[in-house]
């Protein structure tokens, strides 16, 4: 009888002691977001559903040919790892190759194949299905396959990004599924509210409003994933999110900061350690270059260069910047966030100069006749207004500063602060002197033509310099290194005074310290979750799942 | 049965104008729902015609309105834009976490806070008719997503004790028993429930009270006492089932509350409900779905004024004759 409660004994304490991995996967991990996605469907994920909550989810379901890594330029086609391709090459000048991995399964079991890359870059590039995305891969020509594993994407010329525009954009389809549906039929059918993909999580449930579950896929082809259960919780008030983290009952989030002291509260706890990764954030005062409302006129007061410049070395940028996100962001030299790989390599910006802002101001005629405080030329007053969403307490608080501060160099500024749809419109009517937008780029410098060339589809401030334009559209198609190409086209929009360059800040993310390979990836903070796990003996009870 | 058929007729009257008015303001107003959509990701204005076309937006108004017209009589409100699914569908989904948020304030608000004024009218002048009081006016003057967040902080972060946001735990298993459900929406619902019920009670309560004051100086009450009845049966019998009609009055008009009177505290509390979801309308002119809510909001607020009307008549048949 001893011999066999010995042995029970030390079965269970086998089974206990076991190590994770021989369970594995194991372990939750609850992500707090502030929007739930609602369409994570790639191609779907346009306009509306265009929201960094859709993508993340989708980036969990859904594999890419290839992603980059950590810290290589979207040109240099060594940077990419393997995910549904096992391998490429070039062909020629215009023509990629990619094989893919014969692993590679959707979770209902049917093999990935060609037919489910094309399909879903046949919809990508469609107007009227994905017009964002058909607008993003307008060099590939053509997409076609060579049996079952390979497919060969064609350009319609050289550039440098072809490889960056073949694999990030497009995230393959089941053709299987989705083959037999009207092109507009997707996004109201069953598929849409519980995708099948092909990545290392598949989806089990959501609830409206508040949390959407994903199940580790243990036979993942690249590698067993090390959490068994993803949940994305959402809450849309900052302070809930907060509580959320500081209540145990979520175990990561983005965004922490601003405002700092969450930093604080969370150090406070002992729970969390905080992780940056470049973020796609950039915040700037975007000039009109135009009239308020009348785009056929030159703005009276901002059409003058010296005047822009004047005003961005009146403000001390480094120190708004940091007033925010602390040591979380610097200073961007030209539209550069720190997701841009153009970032590392470009100038340091310039540090305020009140003197050198006074001289312009002086230059361009503008003297303070009637002793009020505010330069005026010709009985006009150097007064401007800045339009500034009311949603955005940090962007409110930052103009407040910048009021003060011009004020020290006799410019007026008038910060109106409007309700977020009135912002919007007048920013996209061109009913504005200056307005304090705050963008989210893509991971390549590519995409600086939308809103800084003469012609680009978002350039509501109508600034526009032949040359900058040039030299972007030379280091979009150099197959050598374009990096001082673009580098000079910076120059030249920083010397032109574009737009005054606040912030480019660092995505600061807490993550629960039981979890060990924490791996963050640049845009997509979540895309490697699959290689994270819990630290053994470090398990909460919420850990403690097994699928 | 007359004079019920002719209020239903004007709630139906006032629902309508109501609903017609909303739509011809919100349109007024500035601001374009999908202006949003070019924020951060910038759209040409190619994309920008597509997506007005899509959500017909580029139609003439009244065009617009006789479409949402013939939709709203099916049921039909067309399709959120901001979350791109149909709006009929989004408030169903939303509907039930108000009903409960809003349904148990209205219960704890309205069954403690009549009893509470009632005994604050029978306390009159005593201590604790004035810890009452002072109680009630401090929880009345506090903002409610102060409390709320002093409420999280408090009772979910520092203590532990019960969920500091949401409706359900989302690590429950998918089969988890009814009781086990209930017990955790329960859990959830306690914070936002105490938070808003807190800060209306007060109201409730200083009507009850003045009422009951009121009630307990009628000669019918005098007489009761005259008859011997014990005080107790004087005060809840007869004075307290009198002093209900003002607040059976406020109750008919606070059942709009039910639906989205909580927009702060849903979003304090991470309550998946239609106070959010009408605030995040608003803020994105999400023009289908703000009128979807709109029309609700109306129908309760009319059917709350029916109800009130309807009862105070039941209790009191002067008012049918009136």
């Amino acid at each position: 009888m001893r011999q066999l409660r010995s042995t029970i004994t030390f079965a269970l304490c086998m089974a206990a002691c076991a190590p994770l991995d021989a369970q594995a996967p194991a372990g939750t991990i609850v992500i707090v977001t502030g929007e739930q996605a609602t369409l994570p469907v790639p191609t779907l994920i346009e306009g509306a559903a265009n929201t960094r909550a859709n993508q993340e989810l989708a980036d969990q379901l859904f594999l890419r040919l290839a992603v980059r890594k950590p810290g290589h330029a979207t040109t240099d086609e060594a940077g990419y790892e393997p995910q549904l391709a096992r391998s490429w090459s070039r062909r020629d000048s215009v023509t990629l190759v990619f094989d893919l991995d014969p692993r590679a399964r959707w979770q209902d079991g049917v093999p990935v194949t060609a037919r489910d890359v094309i399909f879903t870059f046949r919809r990508a590039r469609d107007p009227a299905i994905s017009p964002s995305l058909a607008d993003l891969l307008r060099y590939v020509a053509d997409v076609s396959a060579e049996g079952n594993q390979r497919i060969v994407v064609r350009f319609t010329r050289a550039y440098g990004e072809q490889f960056f525009d073949a694999t990030y954009y497009v995230q393959p389809l089941p053709a299987h599924l989705l083959e037999g549906m009207q092109s507009d039929g997707i996004a109201p059918s069953p598929f849409s509210r519980a995708p099948v993909g092909d990545g290392p999580y598949r989806w089990v449930r959501s609830v409206p409003g508040e949390s959407v579950e994903l199940a580790a896929v243990p036979d993942f082809f690249l590698g067993r994933p090390g959490l068994a259960r993803v949940i994305f919780r959402t809450a849309t008030d900052p302070a809930a999110r907060m509580n959320l983290l500081l209540s145990g009952e979520a175990d990561a989030m983005a965004a922490v900061v601003p405002p700092l002291d969450n930093r604080a509260r969370l150090e406070k706890s002992g729970d969390f350690r905080l992780v940056t990764t470049p973020s796609d954030l950039l915040g700037y005062f975007l000039f009109n270059l135009r009239a308020s409302g009348d785009s056929t006129r030159p703005h009276p007061i901002l059409g003058d260069v010296r005047v822009r410049r004047a005003i961005t070395l009146a403000l001390d940028r480094q120190a708004m910047s940091q007033s925010v996100f602390g040591p979380y962001s610097k200073v961007p030299f030209g539209p550069v966030s720190q997701l841009l790989w153009l970032g590392n390599v470009s100038p340091r910006a310039r540090p305020q100069s009140v003197a050198q802002s006074r001289a312009l101001l002086r230059d361009a005629g503008w003297r303070d006749s009637d002793a009020d405080g505010t330069l005026d030329r010709n009985g006009v007053p150097l007064e401007v207004s800045i339009i500034v969403p009311s949603s955005s307490l940090m962007r409110h608080q930052l103009s407040v500063i910048a009021q003060e501060q011009l004020r020290q160099v006799g410019v007026k500024l008038d910060v109106l602060v409007l309700e977020r749809p009135v912002w919007q419109e007048r920013f996209v009517g061109g009913r504005f002197d200056l307005s304090f937008g705050a963008m989210r780029q893509v991971p390549t410098p590519s995409g600086l033509t939308d809103s800084w060339t003469c012609k680009g589809a978002s350039n509501v401030s109508h600034y526009c310099d032949p040359i900058v334009d040039s030299l972007l559209a030379a280091a979009i198609v150099s197959q050598g290194n374009p990096t001082a190409t673009f580098v000079q086209a910076l120059r030249l929009m920083e010397n032109d005074a574009a737009a005054t360059f606040l912030y480019a800040p660092l995505e600061v993310i807490a993550v629960h310290r039981r979890y060990e390979h924490v791996e963050l990836r640049d845009g997509s903070p979540w895309l490697m979750l699959w290689r994270w796990n819990v630290r053994r003996g470090q398990e909460l009870p919420r850990d403690r799942v097994t699928r | 049965m007359t004079w019920l058929a002719g209020r239903v007729g004007q709630a139906i009257i006032t629902a309508v104008v109501a609903v017609i008015l909303a739509f011809f303001v919100m349109r007024a107003a500035p601001g374009d729902p999908l202006a949003r959509l070019g924020d951060e990701h910038p759209l040409s204005p190619r994309q920008m015609e597509t997506l007005r076309a899509r959500y017909g937006l580029d139609q003439p108004l009244t065009t617009q309105f006789t479409s949402f017209l013939s939709g709203a009589v099916r049921g039909d409100f067309g399709t959120s834009i901001e979350y791109g699914r149909p709006v009929t569908g989004l408030i169903i989904q939303r509907l039930p976490a108000s009903l409960l948020l809003g349904g148990t304030v209205l219960l704890i608000t309205f069954a403690l806070g009549s009893w509470l004024g009632a005994l604050q009218a029978v306390r009159s002048g005593g201590r604790t008719e004035q810890a009452i009081g002072v109680l009630s006016l401090a929880a009345y003057a506090t903002p409610s997503f102060w409390l709320g967040l002093v409420l999280a902080w408090l009772v979910g972060i520092v203590w532990r004790v019960l969920p500091a946001a949401g409706m359900h735990d989302p690590l429950l298993p998918s089969d988890a028993t009814f009781g086990t459900r209930a017990v955790d929406v329960l859990r959830h619902l306690i914070l936002p429930a105490v938070t808003l019920a807190a800060v209306n009670i007060g109201a409730t309560m200083r009507h009850q009270r003045s009422a009951m004051l009121h009630a307990l100086r009628e000669p019918y009450v005098q007489a009761a006492r005259a008859r011997g009845l014990t005080e107790p049966r004087v005060r809840w019998h007869h004075a307290f089932r009198n002093a209900l009609f003002p607040v059976v009055t406020l109750f008919g008009l606070w059942l709009p509350l039910v639906v989205a009177g909580s927009v702060f505290v849903e979003k304090v509390f991470a309550w998946p409900g239609l106070g959010a979801l009408a605030a995040d309308a608003v803020s994105a002119r999400d023009y289908p779905l703000l009128m979807g809510i709109t029309v609700l909001v109306s129908l309760m607020v009319v059917g709350g004024a029916l109800v009130a009307d309807a009862a105070y008549a039941l209790l009191d048949p002067r008012v049918r004759r009136a």
